[in-house]
């Protein structure tokens, strides 16, 4: 240390505090990157399914509902229509979500015993979605350009290795109700199977999204389990997807309200 | 008949809900209704309500059938009898009725035409709606809200972010009025000439139905609308005919007809979703000839806030314009000005909620609060009561007679 000249520690400081920004700079161009490519290579024009939900609450009472489920568009440029087909109290019941670049999506929630639609406004989005533990933005789907994002490490999951990447909303893409999302992303097939989800102001995750049962259908790769975990209040939703279809031309008018609002429309 | 109804309800409430095809859906309700006071000795203290209510829906192409009857005993007076009414024109209900049976098809790229009979449903603020006011109610249990189907023809369509509807009402369906004079409509019932007792005198609703055209367009966070109409107004004028009185030992009776005017009106509507709030307001202008419904100015402001899996609604309703009779007898026009609380919210074992409606020209006002237990995803038991109070020149106050709990047991299918 006799050696070094003088202001050396603020030279070597300076330049960890460098490497340190360039590091995160570095990392969370990889993240995007990373987010960009799944992104890509999962894109489908359009999705069809018809899902099997299984509430638990966390006395291990069960509740079964059924939807059909159509998406057009996908990530930042999705529109979804659901409507669900059982149980009889919420029969007919849909919700349309339209994305809109840099905000949050516009969500409705048709009932058909009001016999019209009501919008969701953005505060309501965690809100329990028809008794399930999705609330209204977890509905949405996932646009990793609202979030500010950073490759954390890597993590195994399930035996895969995976990319752990810590993401954040952006002010300016409409106010989202978690805090922070840590996304898994499954470094092989660039595939997201699992994210940990922090309201906004918790140092803890609130509830746990996990992807599963991977297939490979019309060579697209698709979870055909869906599980939300409520950590706080310890209930949980599977939701099992059948009847995958990708691609198929939608209608031009299923993602309208006026689509919504039409009793026994899909 | 009756007899058949219950055997037939209880033999579908032992089938296997998996056994039914897809297309249908369906209930089984039991409910009791407990009073604490009596308007007049007719009124029952306890009362029963039961009904079987199926559905049918089938779609073929792109054209959508649905049909729907509902069969239901009541163990009050506003039972009628069992009489074929599909327009639900009579002044009480039958016990078997068609509640929908219509069918939608495509007449062009995002234009659809729907025939039949349908319930409407028009109004964007909760509470109270001046766009649904043209629409008919049936108010044999005033507490249930409960809006009566249509014959009609709708056509609807959307272009980008308008959307437009036209409504052509075929026959009018008149609101169905408690029985008056009883708890649920009471009038004065003493005189210096004894007790005064109402006889609905037979009627006939004028056939002529109304037409309706409504524009609709979602822009960023503003829903813009507005609409008009034109046609019978369904809520009945009462005419109180004194001079055909005739006396009985106790008293009086009296004949009361009924007459149907005709109303024009148009409305506007707005509503934006700010930060945590959905504000709404509507305004209404309606127009009638009748010396005895005259006009009105009506609006509403509304404001809705979710609180995680509650939702609260505040609504403020008014008339700028004096009616020319007392407003209870107006009915749609009866409860305004008023200010309406609600409270909902979803648990996982159900919901429940509680409403308060307090009418502002006379301090009256009702409280509701409803529970709803999901015991399984098919049975549901629900417990609630109305609490009307405060003067009795108020449309709210005066039902203080129907202070009531009421307990039900709904098997759905």
């Amino acid at each position: 240390m006799s050696g070094t000249f003088p202001g050396s520690r603020a030279v070597l400081a300076a330049a960890a505090i460098f490497l340190l920004l360039g590091g995160r700079v570095l990392a969370g161009e990889d993240a995007r990157t990373l987010l960009s490519e799944a992104e890509t290579r999962h894109r489908t024009r359009s999705q069809e399914y018809t899902g099997e939900l299984t509430v638990v609450n966390k006395d291990g009472k069960v509740r079964k509902k059924n939807w059909r489920s159509f998406r057009q568009g996908y990530a930042g440029d999705a529109k979804s229509l659901v409507r669900f087909t059982d149980p009889p109290e919420v029969k007919g019941v849909g919700f349309l979500s339209l994305a809109r670049p840099g905000k949050a999506a516009d969500q409705w929630l048709y009932l058909p015993s009001m016999k019209r639609e009501r919008r969701i406004a953005s505060q309501d989005r965690d809100a329990s979605f028809v008794g399930t533990d999705f609330n209204y933005e977890d509905m949405e789907e996932f646009d990793h350009k609202k979030f500010g994002v950073e490759l954390k490490g890597e993590q195994l999951l399930d035996g895969r290795p995976c990319y752990l990447i810590e993401a954040i909303p952006v002010e300016d893409g409409g106010k989202s109700v978690y805090g922070k999302k840590i996304l898994y992303l499954r470094k092989d097939i660039l595939f997201l199977v699992r994210e940990d989800l922090y309201r906004r102001g918790e140092k803890e995750a609130g509830k746990r999204l996990g992807l599963s049962d991977l297939r490979n259908v019309g060579g697209h790769w698709v979870a055909m389990r869906l599980e939300m975990t409520d950590l706080k209040k310890g209930s949980r939703t599977t939701v099992l997807l059948k009847e995958m279809v990708f691609d198929r031309p939608q209608p031009d008018d299923r993602f309208t309200l006026r689509n919504l609002n039409r009793e026994g429309g899909e | 008949m009756t007899r058949r109804a219950a055997v037939a309800s209880i033999l579908l409430l032992l089938v296997p809900a998996p056994t039914l095809a897809q297309g249908f859906s369906g209930y089984g309700e039991v409910k009791g209704f407990a009073f604490t006071g009596r308007a007049v000795d007719s009124d029952p203290w306890v009362l029963g309500w039961s009904t079987l209510f199926v559905k049918g829906e089938k779609k073929v192409g792109d054209t959508q059938w649905t049909a729907s009857g509902r069969a239901e005993e009541i163990s009050s007076r506003e039972r009628g009898p069992l009489v074929l009414d599909p327009a639900d024109r009579e002044p009480r209900r039958s016990p078997l009725s068609v509640r929908e049976l219509w069918v939608r098809l495509p007449v062009a790229s995002s234009v659809d035409l729907q025939l039949g009979r349908f319930e409407l449903g028009w109004g964007k603020t909760d509470g109270y709606s001046p766009a649904d006011a043209f629409l008919p109610r049936d108010l044999s249990d005033p507490f249930a809200d409960e809006k009566l189907p249509l014959w009609a023809t709708r056509l609807s369509g959307q272009k980008g972010p308008l959307r437009a509807e036209a409504v052509a009402g075929l026959i009018t369906t008149p609101w169905r009025l408690p029985v008056l004079g009883g708890r649920y409509a009471p009038l004065k019932t003493e005189s210096t000439n004894g007790r005064i007792e109402y006889a609905d005198e037979e009627n006939t609703p004028p056939r002529a139905g109304f037409g309706a055209l409504r524009l609709l367009a979602t822009i960023g966070d503003w829903d813009v609308g507005g609409w008009g109409r034109f046609g019978v107004r369904p809520a009945p004028l009462l005419i109180f005919r004194t001079d055909l009185a005739t006396p009985v030992p106790s008293g009086l009776i009296v004949p009361v007809e009924r007459r149907y005017a005709r109303e024009q009106g148009i409305g506007v509507e707005v509503s934006r979703v700010t930060g945590s709030w959905v504000l709404r307001a509507e305004a209404a202008a309606l127009f009638s000839e009748d010396p005895d419904l005259g006009n009105a100015l009506i609006g509403t402001l509304s404001a809705e806030r979710g609180f995680g899996d509650g939702t609260l609604l505040v609504t403020l309703a008014g008339n700028a314009k004096d009616t020319p009779v007392d407003p209870a007898l107006l009915f749609d026009r009866a409860l305004l000005p008023a200010l309406i609380v609600a409270w909902n919210r979803t648990e996982e074992w159900g919901s429940w909620k509680v409403v308060w409606t307090e009418g502002l020209k006379y301090g009256d006002g009702l409280l509701k609060a409803e529970v709803g237990y999901n015991a399984t995803d098919l049975w549901r038991i629900t417990l609630g009561g109305e609490l009307p109070y405060g003067s009795e020149k108020g449309s709210l106050g005066a039902l203080h007679a129907a202070r009531r709990v009421h307990l039900a047991l709904r098997r759905s299918w």
